[in-house]
């Protein structure tokens, strides 16, 4: 059976044939992925495969080389950056490392996008939008603390307290869960879960973390070598045949790693101390 | 493989000229608009504090001691043909037309381009700047705009601190060491400097500010990811700046005097 081909209005989300070349070297190639409305989509693959740049493809941070990118059956890629800013204002984008700007509080981090869209003279309304927000990621209260005065797990929060600021219908996450301990990043799970049943929001997430991504995935894809390879659900992900989705989902280093590891060795005939350099 | 190395170096260098006078192009854009725009006036005026007001020591400091070096070092030489009460213009002159405008913008270029680029580059590499575009604001609007702005009209006044100081430094020694005639002192500088000296340093101050802000910003922008690549578009930057500054006090130099000349009948005649 030959699968039907992707058209721009199968999801909120589609990417037609999506290639990007970084000079030579060749990021992904030919991806068409339709994601669907008020759903998570979780893309899995091993680090430098291509999965943040292929994120910031859907909101046009980065230009395809070939392909195209649609926002709700609209071409937004070839967009200028007049039009692209009124289209990025439906979404959230939570950076891996919060990307929080460290000279501003928190408050005036949330704040910053209303203030950028709206002429909010109302200082009262302000401040209930960004106790609400705080609130729904816990964090009410840290309204006047810098970012660089909260942990990693707190700025993460933030920094998805400031992409919901502007009550968007996608949210993007980088790697939510990358470097916090496991209970933190199961309370960012949550966090996703809750956004996600609450506010209808559509949300796609890369990462590498299988925990996080069965906890919060209704559909997973990965990537790798610039290709998908495998997409569906939790349980088509855990029973998929190929090796490389059972050695990632595992976390097995393959064959050829190994082999090249052995072949690498780790005793030498020049044994140096620090002994040997005094 | 030389012609290989020298073909990829042009094609490398024409691509970032090229990029440079699209951002210029983009922040002069933005510029416009950030005028325009009541909202950014709060940012414009962040930006005057801290790349204006708070350059002012450092300028008037520059200035001052550019005046009293110039008073002891030229004294011996005027001295021995005994045009030494004549010291005021020589010092006023160098310093309202040349040492005073350079010497303050390549502080400011140290001071505050060196500040800008570890900025924006510290944010480009956290992705504060991508995080900005994310949220579908104009980063060259947002983070640009008010920084060249705020260079571009608060460097000529810092040149007049300078000016003033460089004056005062030199009136100083002139007068207090050197024990020439205050009186001979004011005057000769009054006959000797013109008010199109003061003026076209000035001037200068503009486009020297524009050129320390649009350099130190699109370094910012482009540099590369790491705590090196914030360093090495910092030096960039600084070397940028100079050049430029250089460059521009040589271009100046030589329309200035074109239409200085140019109009010197006309003066006459007036």
């Amino acid at each position: 059976m030959t699968k039907k081909p992707i058209q721009p209005q199968d999801g909120i989300l589609v990417t037609l044939n999506l290639t990007k070349r970084f000079e030579d070297q060749l990021v992904f190639d030919s991806i068409s992925l339709a994601i669907e409305e008020g759903k998570t989509t979780v893309i899995i693959g091993p680090s430098g495969c291509g999965k943040t740049v292929f994120m910031k493809h859907l909101i046009v941070l980065e230009r395809p080389t070939e392909g195209q990118v649609y926002f709700k059956g609209q071409r937004i890629d070839h967009l200028d950056e007049r039009s692209l800013a009124k289209i990025r204002m439906h979404f959230g984008f939570c950076f891996q490392m919060g990307a929080l700007f460290d000279s501003l509080t928190v408050y005036e981090n949330i704040t910053f996008p209303v203030r950028q869209h709206y002429k909010t003279a109302n200082p009262r309304m302000l401040d209930e939008l960004v106790k609400q927000k705080l609130a729904l990621v816990g964090m009410d209260g840290f309204q006047h603390q810098y970012p660089a005065s909260l942990s990693g797990g707190q700025r993460k929060r933030v920094a998805l307290a400031r992409a919901i600021a502007l009550n968007p219908e996608v949210i993007l996450y980088d790697e939510p869960t990358t470097g916090l301990d496991p209970i933190t990043s199961d309370v960012i799970n949550e966090l996703i879960i809750k956004l996600q049943k609450e506010l209808k929001i559509t949300s796609v997430v890369v990462t590498h973390d299988m925990k996080s991504a069965y906890k919060i995935a209704d559909r997973i894809v990965m990537l790798y070598n610039g290709r998908i390879i495998a997409d569906g659900d939790a349980d088509h992900i855990r029973n998929h045949p190929h090796d490389v989705v059972q050695q990632f989902i595992h976390g097995r280093v393959g064959e050829a790693e190994l082999a090249a590891l052995r072949l690498g060795g780790t005793r030498f005939e020049t044994q140096f101390t620090p002994d040997d350099f005094k | 493989m030389i012609i290989e190395s020298l073909g990829e170096w042009t094609i490398t260098k024409v691509g970032n000229t090229g990029r440079f006078f699209r951002f210029i192009w983009a922040s002069m854009a933005a510029l416009v608009h950030a005028v325009l725009r009541p909202r950014d006036y709060p940012l414009i005026l962040t930006q005057m504090y801290a790349i204006g007001v708070q350059s002012v020591p450092v300028v008037m400091t520059t200035g001052a001691f550019v005046g009293m070096i110039l008073a002891i070092q030229a004294y011996g030489q005027l001295a021995s043909m005994g045009f030494e009460e004549r010291l005021g213009v020589l010092i006023n002159i160098a310093v309202v037309k040349e040492l005073g405008p350079v010497l303050a913008a390549v502080m400011l270029a140290g001071r505050v381009g060196g500040a800008l680029t570890a900025e924006l580059g510290t944010m480009n590499v956290t992705e504060q700047i991508a995080a900005v575009e994310s949220m579908g604001t104009n980063p060259i609007h947002y983070l640009v705009a008010p920084r060249v702005l705020a260079c571009l009209l608060l460097t000529p006044f810092l040149i007049v601190y300078a000016d003033l100081l460089g004056i005062l430094g030199g009136w100083f020694i002139s007068v207090y060491q050197l024990k020439i005639n205050a009186g001979a002192y004011w005057n000769y500088s009054a006959i000797g400097v013109e008010r199109w000296d003061i003026c076209t340093g000035i001037l200068k101050g503009f486009f020297f500010g524009g050129a320390i802000a649009l350099i130190s910003c699109y370094k910012g922008f482009t540099c590369r990811q790491g705590a090196h690549g914030v360093g090495q578009a910092c030096t960039e930057a600084f070397v940028g700046c100079f050049m430029t500054i250089l460059f521009l006090n040589y271009v100046f130099a030589v329309v200035f005097d074109a239409v200085y000349k140019c109009f010197w009948p006309l003066r006459m005649l007036l």
